[in-house]
């Protein structure tokens, strides 16, 4: 309920993260509905109409292989999205259960998570990335994959850090006192409180995971063809940047307003949200 | 007053050895992390070696010296036994090339392109820090506020596209790609020093306004002391610890921006060096760049940690 109210605060408060909030919706809104409204498919080769400016008939133009741009914009988004959501739930998850265990039950456990934490968080995370989709095979499983193992270690480590302090809070010593369970003080009392720590760092996490994918694909190693993807789009465009530079500024100038729009979101719910910058 | 002359090196040398032991199993979990993808992952290094001729007796023969033919847990130990006496092995794909030449020669450009990034962000990023910091909510100091957004925001192949689109294809004045003379430094420059330029004026920025609000600062204006003298000798100085361990970690940003940046200008370093040996399933040359790359990490995180405990007093060591 309060986080309810945080939600509601910060709707009414915020100009930037408001208008970011719109354009983040034109663009989830384009890429979820752009296979009904669309009347181009997204790998639909027209060889004799390559290079084309922008028209009636395509709006954004066409590339070199004929194929409409911004229907493949919108599909590039569709494919960010849904890979980048889904590896930040998946980090989020791990990092919430180690996190949870490391914290909650101490001792070996937590000693032997957090050497494993050094460990990943030892790798530059794109380093890791390319090893992982490099040596396995771009298949957006594995990009996932990757991804996911990149993000939990830095989650799980925040994550436990602040069940540590919470155990010592007042009120889970009270319930303790009151002869509660250490699952169920785990359970009620440190989850609850620790979700939406987690919840803040999931949405400040989406911007920079869609630049790593756009990162692995623009490289070749990520999303591939006839896949749409924003990096692979600016890859491609790269080719013809003397001839046809549109077709390189178009899909840099989504990314850059995608993450950029993505950065004041998190940042402003983070705050929002996060329990000690709250107005009471 | 030297703070440096307060920590005795005894302590400084014991806090070494014990943060240097710690890193030891940290390596070799990096080393294994890389072992067990190589082996889950598709592509055998053999047939990338010989490509598709499928004689089974010169394969055999070759997978036997390269000693893949034997389990893997001895492959793992052997591996280690050789990195112990510092042997990195012999690259798979170019038969005969010791992997520690192939990792030096990338390993050069890289670290020159970094070095200048950094240095370029540190010598445009301070003054810009000082100047926002000094006059809060000015028209410099928004600037410096959208320079820095921008500069974490936008991809960095994004500025590459961009500054080759104006600076090559439009203007002319500096060459698509290539390595080898210093015109050909300019751009990957101004790309890898973008990230760290935005985080040096900001953490600039941000040291100096809370060190204009301490007591001393307050007193030596009290004092009398002209601004220049109160902005430079006292406040700029304190704020150095700071700017210089940002600084220093933004070199790790300038290194793993290589894997793109020497993809786009051509360069011959560490991060076209990477792409390569993992395409090729080279899999020595790859513990070889993990090994670099991690241990450079941890050394620039080592050297952070330091710097902050020698520079600033209040910070003691716990031994």
């Amino acid at each position: 309920m309060t986080a309810a109210r945080a939600l509601g605060r910060w709707a009414g408060g915020d100009r930037v993260a408001a208008a970011s909030v719109a354009v983040l919706l034109l663009l989830g809104g384009g890429s979820a509905l752009v296979p009904m409204i669309s009347p181009h498919p997204y790998d639909a080769q027209r060889l004799e109409e390559t290079f084309q400016g922008p028209s009636r008939a395509h709006w954004l133009g066409t590339d070199h292989l004929g194929r409409d741009v911004l229907t493949r914009l919108a599909y590039g988004g569709r494919i960010s999205f849904l890979i980048s959501g889904t590896a930040v739930l998946a980090h989020t998850l791990i990092g919430l259960v180690t996190g949870l265990a490391a914290g909650g039950i101490g001792g070996r456990t937590d000693a032997v998570l957090m050497r494993l934490t050094d460990v990943f968080l030892a790798f530059p995370p794109l380093l890791f990335l390319i090893l992982v989709t490099g040596l396995l095979g771009p298949r957006i499983p594995y990009i996932v994959l990757a991804l996911s193992l990149v993000g939990w270690a830095g989650m799980a480590r925040q994550l436990r850090a602040e069940a540590l302090g919470l155990r010592a809070r007042d009120f889970v010593v009270a319930a303790r006192a009151l002869g509660a369970t250490s699952s169920r003080i785990l359970g009620r009392h440190v989850l609850a409180n620790v979700v939406t720590l987690a919840a803040v760092r999931a949405s400040l996490d989406v911007g920079p995971v869609i630049l790593s994918e756009s990162t692995l694909s623009f490289l070749g190693i990520g999303v591939q063809p006839p896949l749409p993807s924003w990096g692979l789009m600016i890859a491609d465009g790269f080719a013809h940047l003397r001839t046809h530079p549109r077709l390189t500024l178009y899909p840099s100038a989504v990314l850059s307003v995608a993450i950029l729009v993505l950065t004041f979101v998190g940042e402003s719910l983070a705050e929002a949200l996060d329990p000690r910058t709250r107005p009471r | 007053m030297t703070p440096a002359a307060r920590v005795s090196w005894g302590t400084v040398l014991r806090y070494l050895a014990r943060r240097l032991a710690a890193t030891v199993p940290l390596v070799l979990g990096t080393t294994l992390v890389v072992f067990v993808v190589g082996r889950w992952a598709p592509g055998d290094p053999v047939q990338v070696l010989l490509g598709d001729i499928g004689d089974p007796v010169t394969e055999a023969r070759a997978r036997a010296k390269l000693g893949l033919d034997r389990p893997i847990v001895e492959q793992y130990l052997r591996f280690l036994g050789r990195l112990l006496h510092g042997d990195l092995g012999v690259s798979y794909a170019y038969p005969g090339m010791p992997v520690r030449r192939l990792v030096g020669e990338a390993l050069g450009p890289s670290l020159l392109l970094g070095g200048l990034a950094v240095a370029a962000a540190v010598v445009l990023g301070v003054p810009l820090g000082l100047l926002a910091a000094l006059s809060p909510r000015s028209a410099l100091d928004r600037l410096v506020r959208a320079l820095t957004l921008t500069g974490i925001a936008i991809p960095f192949f994004v500025v590459a596209v961009g500054l080759v689109l104006v600076f090559s294809l439009r203007l002319r004045w500096l060459p698509v790609s290539g390595w080898g003379t210093p015109i050909h430094l300019v751009l990957p420059v101004i790309v890898l020093a973008l990230r760290p330029l935005a985080y040096v004026a900001r953490i600039t920025r941000l040291a100096l306004r809370s060190v204009l609000q301490e007591d001393y600062v307050r007193t030596a204006r009290a004092k009398g002391l002209g601004p220049a003298a109160v902005n430079l000798r006292h406040a700029l100085r304190n704020a150095a610890v700071t700017i210089a361990t940002t600084a220093g970690l933004t070199l790790s940003l300038a290194l793993t921006g290589a894997f793109v940046t020497e993809t786009i200008f051509g360069v011959p370093g560490m991060g076209r060096a990477t792409v390569t040996a993992i395409l090729q399933r080279d899999y020595p040359a790859i513990q070889a760049i993990v090994l670099l790359y991690t241990g450079l990490f941890l050394a620039l995180n080592l050297l952070t940690d330091l710097g902050y405990a020698l520079l600033d007093p209040r910070i003691r060591y716990t031994t």
